[in-house]
């Protein structure tokens, strides 16, 4: 007796099976990218090869992109408008949440009927208003434009940080009741810390939305300087009209900060999805 | 026919020390009833499992019949299994739970529809057909999970602690139909637990494991009477059989100042044993070793004496339970004699082993 | 003090306690509320008054009634195409999403080694920006050095003008989309699935079910709560569109229109026409159609899981 006897045969050709269906389905995915990061180190006329790897990496394509548009001003940008927007958001919500989830006052649920509501509201329906009061703000063209708007948090915001704490268990409020906690020492020193998973999914949300938008910006920013990475490269792409290799670059170098992002934020965020209850 | 073996059954977790089944070897009989017995961890849900087909056997193998199914998906296997959390399908009504199996199989409707019908009515369950198991209480749930079983006919039903999930109450009853109904449907049945007393009052036989070794299979009497080791000896049987450590002197044990004579065939032991005495085998009485009662436990019909021994020099030493009569019982704080009962007397080595 | 004083006492007290809640509570929605309002609700109401009025932000605003709206039905070919266009991109991205998705994710429910990593590789494209993506595939879809006529060129297929035939435009932007929509619905999708008990699946291995079978007699009925929210997240989404289709067929809605989709037209009307109100009735329409299409699909769901309770065996 031993194992050796134990060829179990539709197992490990079911294992094959299904490691080739991943590595399918991960080249699907993998693909556009990949192919843009072997387009960014070609020349102008390799491009065209249907080569993966280039045969000299030009890395000056790189350099390129530093020269054709304010890379770290954007850059900058970009961080500043999604780092406020997403601090305030997560603070703002936050504190909302707590106050639709454990504290009575009149007109609370109707409130946040209201709140629900507005979820179904498209984009489309609010773009155009919200461009004509800060047109009227006179904020067209600052930095303002692009944090004002979600600097106070959203109602999807409030949404999301209301059904956490609904699930945080009433006793540990009530415990820091009993200590002589204000409400506001309740959320700042309690419940806050504790709602690390919601409060992860909600900043990385935000953050990708405020970095990777595009109408608003469009709609907002005229100056260069102001610029996100997202509007500078579709400038850039009106500009450069097929220079692909610059072009792939300045893509490459935009994805760059969000993959990182993302490479931290990833396990916390899957998480936090199944914790607040997101997927119905 | 439907027997069901274990031929040195093994099976090991990766990253463990010691294996969860080991090296087991079991008979079920076709049409019998046999309860595996143990505490938590010794491999009796497991040993279940790999004879569902769900376990993968490391070593050695499982036949049901004549057949080697060690290999065999668990759907070409031919068996039931009623699991500890029912596992009843959430979105499907009774009367489809019950019918999921032979729908897959491609009976034809009306028969699914007839086998349905009977094994409901078996189970009391025609009025609940057409609700889901979430509209249902956790003893109709259980019946659900029985009655999914009971519809495929199939060679030997298995059962994963089917009664952990029930109250008291509601236990014993059901404790009685699954015992009826197996013995009218004539299936064979492997069935765990880790009651001791589900064990005794359920099977023909009852295997008691621990870590993963079997300690000893036999009937529940047998089990009672002769039980092969001290594990065993001190698992069945409730209140647990008194294990006493006492001196052998002259041929006999000291049991305080009592004396108990060695059995002929260690007589000539010398040092110091162990003595297993059930608390209903312990008579109140004039003669015998003292006690000095701690508690008194009254249950109504009977009474339990917890207390400790006078040892030589009425020093008070090892703890022990005596059954009696609960009409009467003396008080705490008292002190009584008792008398083993001869016949019923217990030794054991120090590695476990029954003497003689 | 007596009894009864001391009541009273309580009795303030649980009041001033409960009034003093009340008051946190109003202040820590009030910042949040007022952001609402502001960017939510007032612009809700403002666009519905401008959609009755013909404006460009310079000339005083002039009250038509329901003129834009009878011109949007009536009047404008343009506006025909501009729906017809949203309602082929929006089927052509939600149906293979949710297929695709509900197999993608029904791959990576499994507990085998390196499942994590193929994890976060599917889940990549979420991080990636719809601009950036479609600046990339403008590449890959290049009709001379793009990735994919190339790799047709492998199996001997001729180049395709991915985004420059109107044929070709709608489905390459369609892929993209798909490309994009996949794993966030994946993302959903895995979540519900692993909240399905393991007990459940060895029951069905009893039963007889083999692995397809356990996916679609017990997966995806558990699980349909789950598809539910995509499906309707995702024709919320489509019908809008915007971001990608301006980055990837232009600002004109592709070639010959065969990319003008409602988002497109809106954006045109409103911020290159400088029709403030023309866009605002359109913008209302379309409001009013998601509307119609989220009640219509929640009714069925309903009403879907009603007729099963009635059915059985």
């Amino acid at each position: 007796m031993g194992l050796a006897d134990r060829v179990i045969k539709p197992s490990i050709l079911r294992g094959f099976a299904l490691y080739t269906a991943l590595a399918g389905i991960a080249w699907c995915a993998l693909f556009p990218i990949l192919w843009a990061v072997s387009g960014s180190l070609k020349n102008e006329g390799e491009v065209t090869m249907p080569t993966l790897f280039p045969s000299h990496p030009q890395w000056s394509n790189y350099r390129e992109v530093f020269a054709v548009m304010p890379f770290w001003r954007m850059f900058f940008n970009s961080v500043l408008y999604a780092g406020c927007v997403s601090i305030g958001q997560v603070f703002f919500c936050s504190l909302a949440g707590y106050a639709f989830a454990r504290l009575r006052f009149r007109g609370r649920d109707t409130l946040f009927v209201l709140y629900l509501g507005t979820l179904m509201v498209p984009l489309t329906v609010t773009v155009i208003p919200q461009f004509i009061l800060m047109r009227i703000a006179g904020l067209t063209d600052t930095p303002w434009a692009m944090i004002v708007p979600g600097l106070f948090g959203s109602a999807f915001g409030t949404y999301l940080m209301r059904q956490f704490f609904q699930t945080i268990p009433a006793e540990l409020e009530e415990a820091a009741i009993l200590d002589g906690c204000s409400p506001w020492q309740i959320y700042w020193r309690i419940l806050l810390p504790h709602a690390k998973p919601a409060v992860m999914v909600l900043a990385v949300l935000t953050w990708f939305n405020v970095w990777n938008d595009f109408l608003w910006p469009l709609l907002m920013i005229q100056r260069g300087s102001i610029a996100t990475l997202t509007l500078g490269l579709v400038r850039m792409q009106g500009e450069y009209v097929a220079r692909w290799p610059v072009l792939m670059a300045a893509s490459m170098l935009i994805l760059l900060p969000l993959l990182l992002v993302y490479a931290v934020a990833q396990r916390a965020f899957i998480r936090g999805i199944a914790v607040t209850g997101l997927g119905g | 026919m439907a027997s069901v073996t274990f031929d040195q059954a093994t099976r090991r977790y990766p990253g463990a020390d010691r294996p969860a089944v080991d090296c087991l070897d079991l008979a079920v009989g076709d049409g019998e009833f046999v309860v595996l017995v143990g505490p938590s961890g010794c491999g009796k849900t497991t040993s279940l499992r790999m004879v569902a087909g769900l376990e993968t056997v490391d070593a050695g193998c499982i036949r049901i019949g004549a057949r080697d199914v060690t290999d065999v998906e668990p759907k070409d296997r031919d068996v039931a299994m009623v699991f500890q959390n029912y596992a009843l399908y959430p979105h499907m009504t009774v009367a489809q739970n019950m019918g999921f199996a032979l729908k897959i199989a491609g009976t034809p409707k009306a028969e699914i529809h007839a086998r349905v019908l009977d094994a409901a009515r078996l189970l009391d369950l025609q009025a609940y057909l057409d609700r889901k198991p979430k509209d249902l209480s956790g003893g109709q749930r259980q019946r659900v999970a029985m009655g999914r079983a009971i519809v495929r006919h199939p060679q030997v039903f298995l059962m994963d602690e089917p009664l952990s999930n029930l109250d008291a109450k509601l236990r014993v009853q059901t404790r009685n139909q699954i015992a009826g109904l197996q013995e009218r449907l004539g299936t064979t049945t492997i069935y765990v637990t880790h009651d001791q007393v589900e064990a005794m009052t359920m099977g023909d036989r009852v295997a008691v494991l621990r870590d993963g070794v079997l300690q000893q299979c036999a009937a529940p009497r047998e089990l009672y009477r002769n039980p092969i080791n001290m594990f065993v000896a001190e698992f069945i049987g409730s209140p647990a059989m008194n294990l006493l450590t006492l001196p052998v002197v002259d041929h006999s044990v000291a049991l305080g100042d009592w004396r108990i004579p060695l059995p002929h065939a260690i007589t000539a032991t010398t040092g110091e044993l162990v003595v297993g005495i059930r608390p209903e085998h312990l008579d109140i009485g004039g003669s015998g070793v003292e006690m000095h009662i701690d508690v008194v436990e009254e249950l109504g019909a009977d009474a339990y004496l917890y207390g400790r021994i006078t040892g030589v020099d009425n020093a008070l030493t090892q703890s022990i339970v005596a059954r009696t009569d609960g009409h009467d019982p003396p008080p705490r704080g008292s002190r009584v004699r008792l008398q083993p009962q001869p016949g019923h007397v217990h030794f054991f080595a120090f590695d476990g082993r029954r003497l003689p | 003090m007596t009894a009864i004083d001391e009541s009273a006492v309580a009795v303030t007290r649980r009041r001033r306690f409960s009034k003093r809640r009340a008051r946190a509570g109003r202040m820590f929605v009030a910042p949040n509320l007022a952001a609402v309002a502001v960017f939510m609700v007032f612009p809700l109401g403002f666009s519905l008054y401008m959609s009755f009025q013909n404006w460009d932000l310079f000339r005083p605003a002039k009250f038509v009634g329901l003129a834009n709206y009878r011109s949007l039905f009536t009047g404008d070919p343009l506006f025909s195409i501009a729906l017809r266009n949203s309602v082929v991109y929006t089927v052509g991205t939600v149906v293979p999403t949710v297929l695709i998705s509900l197999a993608v994710a029904g791959v990576l429910n499994r507990k085998i080694k390196g499942i994590n990593f193929f994890r976060t590789i599917v889940f990549l494209p979420l991080a990636v920006s719809s601009v950036v993506m479609a600046v990339v595939w403008q590449f890959v879809f290049n009709t001379n050095n793009g990735l994919l006529n190339i790799m047709l060129g492998w199996i001997g297929i001729g180049p395709i003008p991915w985004l420059v035939d109107p044929k070709w435009a709608m489905a390459s932007l369609c892929m993209v989309s798909i490309w994009r929509s996949v794993p966030f619905a994946t993302v959903i999708l895995l979540a519900a699935m692993q909240g399905v008990p393991d007990t459940l699946y060895e029951a069905a291995r009893l039963d007889g079910a083999g692995e397809l079978r356990q996916f679609v007699s017990i997966t995806v009925p558990l699980i349909r709560a789950a598809v539910s929210f995509v499906v309707v997240i995702s024709i919320i989404h489509a019908f809008q569109a915007f971001d990608l289709v301006y980055v990837l067929t232009g600002r004109n809605g592709g070639p010959e229109t065969a990319t003008y989709v409602l988002g497109i037209m809106l954006f045109q009307h409103a911020f290159a026409f400088l029709e403030f109100g023309y866009a605002s009735a359109l913008a209302w329409v379309m409001f009013a159609i998601l509307l119609v299409l989220t009640v219509v699909q929640l009714r069925l769901a309903r009403r879907r899981t009603a007729q099963e309770e009635r059915s059985w065996a």
